[in-house]
């Protein structure tokens, strides 16, 4: 099994965000700043990394029958130990990321992850899988709050770019519209590269 | 009487639940191609958020904050919504065979939706009392079913729609919601 | 029969596996989370009332069962033992759910020192600007003794303040939050 492979498929070919759009409550409520986006995308991954490990480790010992269930506890307790681990030591995030720190328990990558992968390879590749769309789901939160806070707060990472700012993207409708237009440039390029394929 | 009032038209309109606070996009945008499914899936989710927030609310209040364990609020509420939602699977088979045609495939997809937990956490966040919790999951429930009939009114009709290749399916979804966000914006200052 | 019993002792295993290992890093962060709150507050005691020695919660003694319930807590500060301030926490219903700030007085001048936004869930740049310091300083040196009345035209007058920009709710629900502060000093601390 190639583990690079693994890893890089969850970047660009099988983009959580992008390409599978799963995880889409996250990515348009939290992402007004790209600090936000940035703490988003790392306690999602050090979730879904440690729920693999975990799952791929007990993949023959939890039965069949009862496996979703306890996916979900495994999850939910990553999922608190984060919450409590950031409230300690970057409580600026853990408040303006708020109710979405709990709510990664039912981001569907996760459970998806899980399912459809840790449950069924080796600790190597599930670590892989994990990391790969773990920064696979942490560039496209980027991208999403780098675009909003741009141009809806003038400013990145704090600094000031602009001195004027399109306050609607900071808005809720200014996540739907970013999301959309990444999500049809994206479209664009994939027709373009199949036709040169093509011809 | 004034601040139900108030909680109702803050979560039907001023502050959507999946316009504005973005929670439960995943069925708003995977179950708003056709009106009929739109109206099943509000109806499985107002059935089992306002049960489901109900629930959770008496577990926080009884259970976790009695011993003192408040941090297993994640872990608990997720567990119940999960088991609730087993159950009234089963139940609405048993009893009633044509509700279960029309909510039964909605009802595994609710657990993962996180406008259930989403809401769950937010009534206890927000320190209400059993009403006012109550009234909190049925308007947020409400408000949910309103987004996504008039969202899945508008789908049907953009199908017919000439949009251009590479905006198709998602993107001109998103575009499409970004629309109606803004005239839900509208609401604002209602309360 | 066997087998549900042995599947729901292998669940029961896992939940508390799993309870006993967050139990243990809330043992860890708990004292954490407690010692920032508390450093958190005296920081902020001294932004809303700098150069007080200690800063004592006699909320017990000032709040009565005729005090507004917005009021939360009434901290007194002192200098040399003397009582000089009174540093109030208030929590006004914004637009968003409620507003939880500081408001500062100085019992001589009888003015308000300053004021500081601690949480708030405001619609990001409109609102939530409540908390940059440029609109909290507005309300800074503000006479005590006559009712704060918020504004939307620059010219403004004796204890009149500016709006924020397009959140003129938010603005008023901070000025209330002072109001209410204002009235609970006044009938309390102004002899």
């Amino acid at each position: 099994m190639n583990l690079g492979k693994e890893f890089s498929k969850g970047i660009l070919s099988e983009n959580p965000l992008f390409r599978l759009t799963l995880g889409m409550c996250p990515s348009l409520a939290i992402t007004t700043s790209v600090f936000n986006g940035l703490g988003m995308g790392i306690a999602f991954t050090v979730v879904l990394l440690a729920s693999n490990i975990v799952i791929s480790l007990l993949r023959k010992v939890i039965p069949d029958s009862i496996r979703i269930p306890c996916y979900i506890v495994i999850i939910a307790t990553f999922v608190t130990m984060i919450e409590m681990i950031m409230h300690a030591f970057t409580p600026e995030l853990f408040e303006s990321l708020g109710i979405f720190i709990p709510l990664i328990v039912v981001n569907c990558i996760i459970l998806g992850r899980a399912e459809a992968f840790a449950n069924k390879n080796s600790l190597a590749p599930s670590i892989m899988d994990a990391l790969g769309m773990g920064l696979g789901y942490t560039l496209a939160l980027l991208v999403v709050s780098t675009f909003r806070e741009i141009l809806g707060a003038g400013t990145f990472l704090g600094y000031a770019i602009f001195g004027q700012s399109a306050l609607i993207m900071i808005l809720p409708p200014g996540a739907f519209i970013t999301l959309g237009c990444v999500l049809a440039f994206l479209n664009k390029i994939q027709n373009r590269t199949k036709h040169s394929v093509n011809s | 009487m004034r601040e139900m009032m108030l909680i109702i038209i803050g979560a039907v309109l001023v502050n959507n639940i999946v316009l504005s606070q973005f929670l439960g996009i995943c069925p708003f945008l995977g179950v708003s191609k056709k009106l009929k499914s739109a109206l099943g899936m509000g109806m499985a989710v107002t059935f089992v958020m306002t049960l489901a927030s109900a629930l959770t609310w008496l577990i926080q209040r009884y259970i976790l904050e009695k011993m003192q364990i408040e941090y297993l609020q994640t872990i608990a509420f997720i567990l119940v919504i999960a088991s609730l939602v087993q159950f009234v699977e089963m139940v609405i088979r048993k009893t009633s065979p044509d509700l279960y045609k029309s909510l039964g495939v909605y009802l595994p997809l609710i657990t993962t939706n996180c406008a259930v937990l989403g809401v769950a956490i937010i009534n206890i966040q927000k320190s209400y009392t059993f009403a006012q919790t109550l009234t909190n999951s049925i308007a947020n429930a409400l408000g949910f079913t309103l987004a996504l009939i008039l969202f899945a009114g508008i789908r049907e009709r953009l199908e017919d729609a000439n949009v251009p290749k590479c905006f198709e399916g998602m993107p001109i979804a998103l575009i499409t919601a970004a629309l109606m966000s803004i005239a839900f914006l509208g609401f604002t200052g209602l309360q | 029969m066997r087998k549900v019993l042995k599947l729901s002792l292998f669940l029961l295993i896992v939940a508390s596996i799993a309870g006993f290992s967050i139990s243990y890093v809330n043992g860890i962060t708990d004292p954490l989370i407690e010692q920032q709150n508390a450093e958190k507050k005296q920081s902020s005691f001294n932004d809303v009332y700098p150069g007080a020695d200690d800063v004592k919660d006699e909320s017990k003694k000032y709040i009565t069962n005729d005090s507004d319930e917005v009021v939360k807590e009434v901290n007194i500060a002192y200098k040399s033992n003397i009582p000089v301030g009174v540093i109030y926490t208030v929590k006004p219903n914004g637009y968003n759910g409620k507003i939880e700030m500081l408001v500062g007085f100085d019992i001589n001048s009888k003015k308000i020192t300053a004021i500081k936004i601690l949480s708030q869930s405001e619609t990001p740049g409109l609102g939530a600007n409540s908390k940059e310091s440029f609109f909290s300083d507005r309300f800074k040196g503000l006479n005590a003794e006559s009712s704060i009345e918020i504004v939307k035209k620059e010219s403004v007058q004796d204890n009149e303040v500016l709006a924020i920009t397009a959140a003129t709710i938010t603005s008023k629900a901070v000025a209330s939050g002072v109001n209410v502060a204002r009235q609970h000093f006044i009938s309390n601390f102004a002899k």
